[in-house]
């Protein structure tokens, strides 16, 4: 059994980002990293969604810091927190 | 007895059960204290309301609280005020100001969601709340701990006023400057929540807290002699008290205790810190967070955790929102101290400010009822003022000068008032 690291997150999309393939690029770069897309809106202006992170935790903070890279604002929506699966 | 059914999604709807919890498991959306409104008719009365305390707790059944309240317990039932000097001003024919500048014991509404707030952490065994805060909210987590003797600990900006410092430091808590925003602190403090096992009161016992400023609502329709205003202004920070307020007066509207006249709810912001008010003038409802620059701090949320839902209710409620630059905030600060003899601080001056933009524009009709909520006392932050009067003269103790003075500055304004200055 291994240890998998889960990350709540809300990413808001905005000043252009909202149009380029910020997840694609980061799910390309960033594989063994799961992305679950739990809701989303986009508008013309602004994109916010919901998504669940999980894999090796500090994959799952790389993927972040990719998207952060790319202009992607990464808000948290709890602590990380460590389970088994 | 106790009419909470669940927490529920505002999302998905998902029910969970009552406990510690912010967000949905499925969607990561807020969850909400649902009640039994069928369990309440009958029981649910105006007389009902009338026989209980003079605090926010004689509205305990619409509470989340299963036991005794054990927190602020001289909390709320603060003034509602028919504010006829100001509505003169202003060319409106019925004006009310709620006034929680004069809330117990921190002077601010927060003393309401904090009462709520408390009393379920004790009711969950918490050894330890906290708060991720602006200033305000710190005082009320402070005074209320340290009433019920629980330790607590204070999380906030590390540029925030020192009188609001001062404010919380004297009630004991342990108090961390965190350098950054209010953004900033909150994200920490969800990450605080969740390793040591706290109460952070406005994070995880957020759905317990956020009921709390109903009270505001239940208290406006009651003392307006159990009917709604037509038009509601609400400051806007993190969003929780303009949804808590209009779901207070839904609540009223279902259990039969006021008649539904269709009120309608305004935003209010600073300009400097405005994510909400742009949203809705925009007419979109996702919000771009801000990096707040504005002197009304204790609103200055950049990313408010309920923003959309204010926008979604305020749209859906057909009000609208303003912004105020900080000089408009500061004259409205004075405008409301000098006709009504309150003193808030930026945030009311920020709502009367809005207030006064949407009357001129016409979005507020000038012959409905409308109020205005304040939030906060302008003692806890008179540094902000400074500069804004002219000094009082200073003479010799001759009535000769006295007599003088009072020919040159009698008639004058307050505001504008010059008097010289003689040695």
């Amino acid at each position: 059994m291994t240890a998998k690291y889960k990350c709540k997150c809300w990413l808001t999309f905005e000043g252009g980002r909202q149009n380029e393939p910020c997840l694609w690029k980061t799910t390309t770069k960033f594989p063994d990293v799961s992305f679950d897309i739990r809701q989303a809106s986009v508008q013309q202006d602004i994109g916010v969604m919901a998504v669940l992170f999980s894999g090796e935790q500090d994959r799952v903070e790389g993927a972040l810091a990719y998207l952060r890279e790319q202009g992607v604002k990464v808000d948290p929506v709890e602590g990380g927190d460590l389970v088994t699966g | 007895m106790s009419f909470i059914k669940s927490l529920r999604c505002k999302e998905c709807g998902a029910q969970y059960p009552v406990e510690p919890r912010t967000v949905c498991d499925n969607d990561f959306g807020p969850v909400e204290v649902e009640f039994d409104y069928e369990a309440m008719r009958g029981k649910v009365t105006r007389q009902s309301i009338e026989s209980g305390p003079r605090s926010l707790w004689r509205y305990r059944d619409l509470l989340p609280i299963d036991g005794e309240p054990r927190a602020g317990l001289r909390s709320g039932f603060t003034p509602l005020i028919k504010a006829d000097r100001l509505a003169r001003e202003l060319g409106v024919k019925e004006l009310y100001i709620k006034d929680d500048s004069a809330n117990y014991p921190t002077f601010s509404y927060k003393d309401r969601v904090v009462a709520v707030a408390l009393t379920k952490a004790i009711e969950f065994n918490f050894d330890t709340v906290g708060c991720a805060s602006t200033g305000n909210l710190a005082h009320s987590v402070a005074a209320h701990a340290a009433a019920a003797g629980i330790r607590a600990f204070v999380m906030i900006p590390h540029d925030l006023e020192e009188g609001k410092i001062i404010g919380s430091l004297v009630f004991g808590p342990r108090m961390v400057k965190i350098r950054g925003n209010y953004d900033d602190v909150n994200r920490l403090c969800s990450q605080i929540a969740d390793k040591y096992n706290w109460a952070i009161v406005n994070v995880n016992l957020r759905p317990f807290y956020t009921e709390g400023a109903k009270t505001h609502g239940f208290e406006i329709a009651e003392q307006l002699g159990w009917q709604l205003p037509q038009h509601t202004v609400v400051p806007v920070a993190g969003g929780t008290l303009l949804p808590k307020v209009y779901k207070a007066y839904r609540e009223f509207i279902t259990l039969g205790l006021v008649e539904d006249n269709k009120p309608r709810f305004y935003a209010a912001q600073a300009a400097g810190c405005n994510p909400v008010s742009q949203a809705i003038e925009q007419g979109t409802n996702l919000f771009k967070p801000q990096k707040p620059n504005t002197i009304a701090k204790s609103i200055a949320i950049g990313n408010p955790a309920d923003g959309y839902y204010v926008i979604n209710l305020v749209n859906e409620s057909q009000g609208y929102s303003a912004s105020a630059q900080d000089q408009e905030i500061l004259d409205a600060v004075k405008l409301l101290a000098q006709t009504e003899g309150i003193f808030t601080e930026p945030a009311g001056g920020t709502t009367l400010a809005c207030a006064i933009k949407l009357i001129e524009s016409g979005r507020i009709p000038r012959d409905e009822s409308i109020c205005v909520c304040i939030t906060g006392n302008g003692l806890k932050t008179v540094e902000v003022m400074q500069g804004q009067f002219a000094k009082a003269p200073v003479i010799n103790a001759k009535m000769t000068e006295f007599d003088q003075i009072v020919e040159q500055i009698a008639e004058t304004p307050p505001q504008t008032t010059q008097p010289p200055v003689k040695a």
